[in-house]
């Protein structure tokens, strides 16, 4: 191969690279992939590549003053090496994981085996009147909690104390869980270090005991209302929210959490 | 169907972080090619060989590069006269040894012994690529660089291995040819999409092999329980979570942070394996070091930050 060829061929390489980057980035997807502060710089990443790609197609069949010679890879198997992972990918992906992976992330871990020891002992101590004073409260008797904040308490034996008992709302998605007969069920969200990859599943247990089957798919985005208790299960203590009301609800500007 | 959709959202979204630091890295290797005369960065450290590699290990507090990005400039930099051994330790060092690494590790480990945290990572990951530096100082720089990156006969065993840049040998940077600045850069961008592709190509390996692993540890997850509180194995099985993880240096501690069950020690050699060793540096390495002494690194490396670790936990525990 001509190194004029070879210069095109690589040279669209990295637009396809630049175009996923943009592309993602255009249509909002982004958000499902990267932590907010990666974001702006996978976009200038995206615009950088466009710079550095049309500039070497355009310039393909320029002299330069000081030329390299050809690439020691196949230039055919380069470009297919840097395409066809991110062709299929794109044409893949589903901006989420099945909960197989999920299940990986520990979503159906007890929060005292998934690290919430060790976050829960950053957080300052708190009283009852605190705790209320600082929630809003629904018009019927819910107070609305985070879900990490729940997740936390359970890393925290002050903090159980506090909430044990309590009626409260949060929001999450949704997953049945396989060993709770139809009876339990996982609402939760992804904790992002940087990117989708180092996420973690972030999951309250919630008792449906008697309600009729919930109008929420599973995967979709739910308002979970009920009484919180933090029982000892499997020799784990466990956040379980005794359901009263559980219905559909539109998903949050930013679905996961975020170390910041 | 589920698998391949697990693959997808942890390819991409590790493709699209890591990206832009490779095109950082290339863009500046580029620049380094065109722009920077033969010997320059020869000319910024001490003369002293020793000294040299003791000063490059802490380039990257001026120069701050996570691990992607410090692999195609130390392509550049080494063909255009930095000497192998510098190379290799700042190779090493800069992602560890640098301010945004140093922040991040402190921030995670808040409430959790930051300065103990953050101040033995910078400690070890120093260390460790000064030794290696000063091993290398010893090694034939064949036995050390890929056969395309020795494009001329070094000037000294442990020295740079070209007078020029050039995979083509053109020698033309000793004295830079008074060109135009137009086709200078034409060059310094053709140089970096070759290095670009060069690089890409064993990132996108790497990634896929990562998006892999990532999605299908949980058999690994449990293991890694029963060998949390094992004096050796603990920090054995944490290298091996950071080679498959292959997280960003900038951001690694965060991860390490939430590994409650495991010793400091381990979290140690989790936080300093890993920016030097990973599935996708592995294959990073290819486009500039030999096989072979890629193996010998990784075991030196994995021995090496397993046996200080181990120590520095037995140091704070006796």
């Amino acid at each position: 191969m001509t190194p004029k060829r070879q210069r095109v061929l690589f040279s669209l390489a990295i637009l396809s690279w630049s175009a996923a980057l943009l592309y993602f980035h255009a249509s909002g997807r982004i958000v499902k992939y990267l932590a907010p502060d990666f974001r702006p710089i996978a976009l200038a990443g995206g615009l950088g590549l466009a710079v550095l790609g049309l500039f070497n197609l355009l310039t393909a069949g320029e002299k330069a003053d000081h030329d390299h010679g050809p690439s020691e890879l196949n230039p055919w198997l380069a470009f297919l090496l840097m395409v066809a992972p991110l062709g299929l990918s794109i044409a893949w992906t589903k901006d989420e994981y099945s909960f197989a992976a999920l299940s990986r992330k520990g979503l159906f871990d007890s929060p005292t085996a998934s690290g919430a020891n060790a976050l829960a002992a950053t957080r300052p101590p708190l009283t009852r009147e605190e705790l209320e004073k600082d929630h809003r409260r629904t018009a019927d008797g819910f107070y609305e909690f985070n879900l990490i904040e729940i997740f936390l308490a359970t890393g925290d034996r002050e903090q159980q104390g506090l909430l044990d008992g309590m009626k409260i709302a949060t929001e999450g998605k949704l997953a049945p869980d396989p060993a709770g007969e139809g009876k339990r069920a996982r609402l939760y969200r992804l904790f992002v270090t940087c990117c989708a990859a180092d996420s973690r599943a972030i999951p309250i247990a919630l008792d449906l005991g008697g309600l009729p089957a919930a109008e929420v798919a599973a995967g979709g985005w739910a308002k979970a209302s009920g009484t919180l208790t933090f029982p000892l299960e499997g020799g784990l203590i466990q956040p379980v929210l005794k359901v009263e009301r559980l219905e559909p609800t539109a998903p949050p500007t930013e679905e996961n959490f975020l170390r910041n | 169907m589920d698998a391949r959709q697990d693959f997808a959202l942890a390819f991409l979204s590790i493709l699209f972080e890591g990206a832009p630091f490779i095109l950082l890295g290339t863009l500046v290797s580029g620049l380094l090619d065109v722009y920077l005369p033969a010997g320059a960065m020869e000319r910024l450290l001490p003369k002293n060989r020793v000294a040299a590699v003791l000063v490059a290990c802490l380039l990257g507090a001026i120069f701050p590069v996570c691990e992607c990005a410090v692999v195609p400039v130390i392509r550049r930099l080494v063909k255009k006269g930095l000497p192998v051994s510098c190379g290799l330790g700042y190779m090493l060092a800069a992602p560890i040894v640098n301010p945004i690494t140093a922040l991040s590790t402190w921030k995670a480990f808040e409430g959790q012994s930051p300065l103990m945290m953050t101040s033995g990572r910078l400690a070890l990951g120093y260390l460790i690529a000064v030794a290696v530096g000063l091993i290398v100082l010893r090694l034939p720089v064949g036995k050390v660089l890929k056969p395309s990156m020795l494009a001329e006969p070094a000037s000294s065993p442990d020295e740079s291995p070209a007078g020029s840049c050039c995979d083509h040998g053109c020698g033309c940077h000793g004295e830079l040819p008074a060109v135009s600045p137009d086709g200078k850069l034409v060059a310094a961008f053709r140089s970096a999409l070759k290095d670009f592709v060069d690089v890409g190509v064993w990132f996108s390996v790497g990634v896929a092999l990562t998006a892999l692993f990532n999605t299908g540890i949980a058999p690994g997850a449990r293991w890694l329980d029963q060998v949390a509180q094992h004096p050796a194995g603990a920090p054995a099985a944490l290298m091996g979570l950071a080679y498959v993880l292959s997280l960003c240096s900038t951001s690694d501690a965060f991860i390490a942070a939430t590994l409650d069950r495991f010793s400091w020690g381990a979290k140690l050699a989790f936080l300093v394996f890993g920016p030097m060793l990973d599935v996708k540096l592995t294959f990073l390495y290819q486009s500039v070091l030999r096989k072979r002494f890629i193996l010998a690194l990784a075991a030196g490396l994995f021995v090496a930050i397993g046996t200080v670790s181990m120590l520095w936990q037995f140091w704070l525990t006796r």
